[in-house]
């Protein structure tokens, strides 16, 4: 019949067939299971070749003075290597960039998970993508040749304007919450609720008012030398690690589900409480993996702190002055490798080799502490 | 579709098992069992499938109907870790056996799905998609078994003036029988059906029934259901499963009106499931 | 707490979210603001005489005879300056002559009464009188002569060091004076392209700055004088009042669009023309980058999503990916000379062919977790669809899931592309030069390039007029930006079409 035009054909395939078949199978497969397994030949290639062209160093120079070290000059005679400063210089901007990108980045993953409506959160992800997307570059140019001008002229008017803007919200929602906890203690012994209101709320007031005026008043008289320093580059670095911060502790966030939500929602709990006492704690490994990956996006980036660190190899007096120029592992592989190629098989060309093999030592650690971190979290929800 | 039609299929089964001809057995399964995992969801089930009728299977959900089928043409091999037990003759070979060609065995064995899955592409496109595997490249030859299957599939008048128009643009009833049309078109002996008409209208699930009314004619069908008025209109036989097992098979009439089995009547009586 | 305490608190919580968004939106503002707003003055600028100059001798565009017509204008308003300037030489040089002929005039003398001196001892009797009046008259020519090189040094520094410089500036704004010879300089041979620029070089030249240390602070001040004060009393003092009312006559600066930007090489040292060689080599090293990344990626997603049973094996594959999306641009940099280049040798410099392997790594782990993701979400109904009509894996894979895994794929490739464009760190060892020429597309193999990022970094940190050739900076930030931006828009445009799609 012709409707059933395959009946002939036989379902057994000839021996010499189906070995075909297989091997055709067999080897194409491993085609691609080889070509999938590129990304691991790089990963051992580049540990490999780090490492082999940084043993040259710790031979010849040793591991004490690199760590240890505070001096850094590989290129004078005799050259010394010293590498704490950058090391100090890395953690400086790492941790300022994360003070920056962390509070903002949750925050605006919370806002963008569950509090913003449909058709905003279409607006805010594409802005959010193009803030990753901006080349390092970029930020590093307007670091260097927009921000730190600004910086080294307005430097006190700008800080104090962001000590109220940071302070304003924080020291308000504080006197609310203390003042609100002080009246609810006194309702039981005065009479008069209203002005005791008044005055709870004046004194809380502008005692805030006078510590944030004191404290800008303050920073307005810093003077700043350089615009060029650990806090221009701490400022441009966290707003790059913005982005992976937003969407790593967004899907973190949306991970936790909308069972544990309305769970909340239905014992009578406020958004805030909510997503404070429920979510978050929820989804608190995920956050973590977030910034964990802001941190390696800090301690990776190389363009905005050559060009906007100052790059100087000292530790800034006192370490935590941000307003000093730093130099951080990243800018001194890239700027010394220019003059150090010429020098191949000297110590001053293996040493950046050492220092990249902290670097890449470093965010391999930390990408193993944010995978394990992520599938825990998994396996616990899993169950 | 007619009962009347039904009623003299179910004698000619009747004449062929008592007279004892095999040649009508088109599958059979031998202690067939399916293994997800550890989990045995098809369990030892053994039923012979006559050539050229409608075979319903029915049961509760989760009973292993779709793994039945699914085993007939080795859908299952998708599914990792995923492995089988007994026999599942075809054409005189265990269709797990090393040596089958599955790709042979599944243009052979047309399959339709529960949800419509048709392809992002053209209805032609999607038709002459199996016709193209099989090597065949001619414009004519193409066009003429997508008419002849459209055409079978009852949806010929609907789409002939927009075949090269995108097939997600359709009806969902039209989009099933555009995977029946597609599952013909690689000119196959027998056609599983898993659920084919839960995802559509009554009108739609009406036209699905006069087609498989119509290709009884030429193919071997068998239907999976959990409808029991859509089994009893469109099969010939019925087989009730029940938690990976077989509980009874036989003719359908038989089997709604006078169950052998407890387990059948309380199902078919709306006592459970 | 009271109910009312905890409403409030969570509206300040939504509060602070907000602020959160909306400094990130201010943020991303202000960032772009000033890269668009004086990026685009590359493209569009007030151009002056010496633009169009510039164009038409080194780019052989515009239209000549209006050009020399112009020209002709322009030269008539610049005239009385190089008068004034030539008059003020001539008097410079009257005044050096008078003052050398007096000197040497008394030198004569003074040699003169010296042997007269000398013979005089000689002579016996010694005529004492007489050689203590020469003596005294000696004496006065001694004084005369430290006068008069003392007027000579105070001539330099009042006259001929300010002319210099005056000379100078005068040279930066209008180009070389008139029947001097060529500088070697190509930068040299034009004045200032740029309105803007002009007036700040006319403000230079009509001002002198100092650094005013004296404040106890120890923070300098600058202070301006009038150059004219200078020159108060000479013949050049009418020039800086002319040349600044007149300065729009001497420039003719004019709306100029210049698109060109882009597709012109650079010449003099990036003072002129645009930045083609720089755009070029990033066309060129994201493209490579594509060829090796996208097949190698797309096939390990294909493999990990369609093929790979998951256990260790896969999951150590997994966790290599990653590692390789952590590690640091710049040590992909490093691996790429000490690999690429220093042990396989893929060129014997830095090339183009290096820098595209490198940054293809480097973009590798991207392009397979979106192209994993696009696989992926291709309904599992469709690969069902296509083995049941007797399909095999591969062909299911080329013909249902990768057509419809396209776009997702796309997008994730386009994103890359963006970062691929922008990478800096990576081609700095392996594939990056400062300044160089278009490449032809063999030359990729062995050359290496200028390219967007790496040029951005070399012109506002290492150009020796950093401040000078802003636009050029601010218009090659922007034209990278735009490339990225660009890729981005699309990306975003074409995913939100895909959801669409499977939610439609
Ligand atoms: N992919 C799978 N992996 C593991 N178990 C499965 C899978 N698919 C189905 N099952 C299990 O096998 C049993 C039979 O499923 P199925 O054949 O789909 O039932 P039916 O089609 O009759 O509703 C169910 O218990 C189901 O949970
Ligand atoms: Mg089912």
């Amino acid at each position: 019949m012709s409707m059933n035009g395959n009946t002939n054909k036989s379902l057994v395939m000839s021996d010499a067939a189906s070995v075909r078949l297989r091997l055709g199978n067999w080897i194409g497969q491993g085609v691609l299971f080889l070509i999938t397994s590129l990304s691991t030949f790089a990963v051992f290639f580049i540990f490999y070749f780090i490492i082999k062209d940084a043993i040259p160093f710790f031979k010849t120079e040793g591991f004490k003075e690199l760590f240890t070290g505070t001096h850094w000059y590989p290129s004078a005679h005799p050259a010394e290597f010293g590498a704490l400063p950058l090391f100090a210089g890395t953690a400086l901007v790492t941790v300022g960039a994360i003070l920056v990108a962390v509070p903002l980045g949750i925050s605006a993953a919370v806002c963008l998970s569950d509090l913003l409506p449909f058709k905003i959160r279409q607006v805010v992800k594409p802005m959010i993508e193009i803030l990753a997307a901006i080349p390092s570059v970029a930020y590093g140019f307007f670091a260097l040749v927009v921000f730190a001008p600004m910086l080294q002229e307005k430097g006190g008017t700008l800080l104090s304007t962001g000590a109220w803007l940071i302070l304003g919200p924080i020291f308000a929602l504080l006197v609310v919450v203390a003042g609100d906890l002080l009246l609810d203690r006194l309702r039981t012994r005065i009479k008069n609720t209203k002005l005791a209101a008044i005055t709870v709320f004046s004194v809380l007031g502008s005692a805030a008012f006078f510590l944030i005026y004191r404290v800008a008043g303050q920073l307005a008289g810093i003077e700043i030398s350089s615009g060029t320093n650990a806090f221009n580059v701490s400022i441009i670095l966290g707003i790059m690690a913005l982005p992976t911060v937003v969407s790593v502790s967004e899907d973190a966030l949306q991970a936790a589900g909308r069972e544990l939500r309305e769970g909340s929602y239905a014992l009578g709990a406020t958004r805030a409480e909510t997503i404070l006492k429920t979510i978050i704690p929820a989804s608190v490994s995920g956050i973590l993996a977030a910034v964990i990956l802001g941190v390696m996006r800090a301690v990776g980036e190389t363009m905005v702190v050559w060009m906007a660190s100052g790059n100087a190899a000292r530790i800034p007096e006192p370490w935590y002055n941000v307003l000093q120029p730093v130099r951080t592992l990243t800018a001194t592989i890239a700027g010394d490798m220019g003059e150090a190629d010429h020098v191949t098989g000297s110590s001053r060309f293996h040493v950046l080799f050492a220092l990249a093999l902290c670097l890449l030592a470093f965010s391999f650690l930390m990408n193993l502490a944010s995978e394990t971190i992520v599938k825990r979290s998994r396996k616990k929800l899993g169950k | 579709m007619s009962e009347e039609i039904t009623l003299r299929k179910f004698d000619q089964f009747a004449e062929h098992s008592s007279s004892g001809e095999p040649s009508e057995i088109h599958i059979e399964a031998k202690d067939f069992s399916l293994f997800y995992g550890d989990f045995e969801a098809v369990r030892k089930v053994s039923l012979k499938i006559p050539r050229r009728m409608v075979t319903a299977m029915i049961g509760p959900s989760g009973c292993g109907k779709s793994t039945l089928l699914r085993s007939i043409n080795r859908m299952n091999d998708l599914i990792p870790s995923t492995h089988a037990k007994g026999e599942m003759v075809f054409d005189g070979h265990n269709i797990y056996d090393r040596n089958i060609d599955v790709v042979t065995l599944r243009s052979r064995v047309g399959m339709v799905f529960q949800k419509p899955n048709v392809f992002p592409k053209s209805i032609f496109d999607n038709v002459a998609y199996g016709p193209r595997l099989q090597g065949i490249t001619n414009k004519q030859q193409l066009s003429e078994i997508v008419e002849t299957s459209l055409r079978q599939a009852a949806i010929w008048n609907e789409v002939k003036d927009r075949l090269s128009s995108n097939a997600l643009g359709m009806s969902g009833g039209q989009q099933q029988r555009l995977c029946i049309a597609r599952a013909l078109a690689i000119k196959p002996e027998i056609l599983l059906m898993d659920e084919p008409t839960s995802a559509l209208d009554p009108k739609a699930t009406a036209k699905i029934e006069d087609l498989i009314g119509e290709l009884r004619e030429n193919y071997t069908i068998i239907i999976v259901t959990h409808n029991m008025q859509q089994a009893a209109r469109v099969s010939d036989l019925t087989a009730f499963m029940y938690e990976g097992v077989l509980v009874e098979f036989g003719k359908t009439k038989q089997l709604f009106t006078n169950p052998k089995n407890i387990q059948t009547e309380n199902y078919i009586t709306g006592r459970f499931g | 707490m009271r109910l009312e305490t905890r409403k409030l608190l969570d509206k300040a919580f939504s509060g602070f979210g907000l602020i959160a968004i909306v400094i990130m939106a201010l943020a991303l503002v202000f960032i772009l603001a000033p890269i668009v707003s004086r990026g685009s003055k590359a493209f569009v600028f007030k151009g002056t005489i010496e633009h169009r100059r510039v164009m038409l001798e080194l780019f052989d565009r515009g239209n000549v005879d209006k050009f020399h017509k112009e020209r002709d204008e322009v030269g008539k308003a610049r005239e009385p300056i190089y008068a004034m300037m030539a008059e003020f030489e001539a008097k410079t040089l009257e005044l050096e002559t008078s003052i050398e002929t007096t000197l040497d005039e008394i030198k004569n003398e003074d040699r003169n009464l010296r042997k007269e001196v000398s013979r005089l001892k000689k002579v016996t009797p010694r005529d004492d009188v007489l050689i203590a009046e020469l003596e005294a008259r000696r004496e006065q020519f001694k004084t005369r002569e430290a006068e008069l090189k003392a007027q000579r040094s105070e001539l330099d520094d009042t006259r001929s060091a300010p002319y210099e410089e005056l000379k100078d500036t005068v040279e930066e704004l209008f180009g070389p004076i008139p029947g001097d010879k060529t500088p070697v300089l190509v930068r040299q041979r034009y004045g200032q392209t740029r309105w803007d620029r002009s007036l700040i070089k006319l403000h230079e030249l009509l001002y002198t700055e100092e650094w005013d240390y004296s404040s106890p602070d120890g923070i300098g001040v600058k202070v301006e004088t009038p150059r004219s004060e200078l020159f108060a009393g000479t013949c050049l003092e009418p020039l800086f009042s002319y040349t600044e009312e007149n300065i729009p006559q001497m420039m003719r600066p004019r709306t100029t669009f210049y698109w060109q930007f882009i597709t012109d090489v650079s010449k003099g040292d990036n003072f002129f023309g645009g930045i083609w060689p720089a755009v070029l080599g990033t066309i060129y090293l994201t493209l490579g980058s594509m060829i090796f990344a996208i097949p190698m990626g797309v096939i390990a997603a294909i493999y990990l999503c369609e093929y790979a049973k998951e256990g260790r094996v896969i999951s150590f594959l997994r966790v290599c990916i990653s590692t390789l999306a952590g590690v640091p641009s710049i040590v992909f940099g490093l691996f790429g000379l000490a690999f690429f280049l220093n042990t396989i040798h893929v060129s014997s410099s830095k090339s183009v062919l290096a820098g595209s392997l490198t940054l293809s790594l480097l973009i590798l782990p991207t392009i397979i977790r979106s192209a994993e993701e696009a696989i992926l979400a291709v309904p599992r109904s469709y690969k069902e669809a296509a083995f049941g009509l007797g399909a095999g894996r591969w062909r299911t894979v080329l013909t249902v899931i990768l057509p419809a895994a396209l776009p997702g794929i796309l997008t994730g490739v386009v994103i890359s592309m963006g970062r691929a464009a922008g990478e800096t760190a990576p081609i700095i060892f392996t594939a990056a030069v400062s300044v160089g020429l278009p490449l032809k597309i063999w030359e990729t193999m062995t050359e290496p390039t200028p390219a967007l990022p790496w040029n951005i970094y070399n012109l506002c940190t290492e150009h020796e007029a950093v401040d000078e050739i802003r636009h050029v900076q601010y218009g090659m930030v922007l034209t990278l930006v735009a490339i990225v931006l660009i890729l981005n828009l699309f990306a975003i445009f074409m995913r939100a079409r895909i959801s669409k799609k499977l939610r439609g």
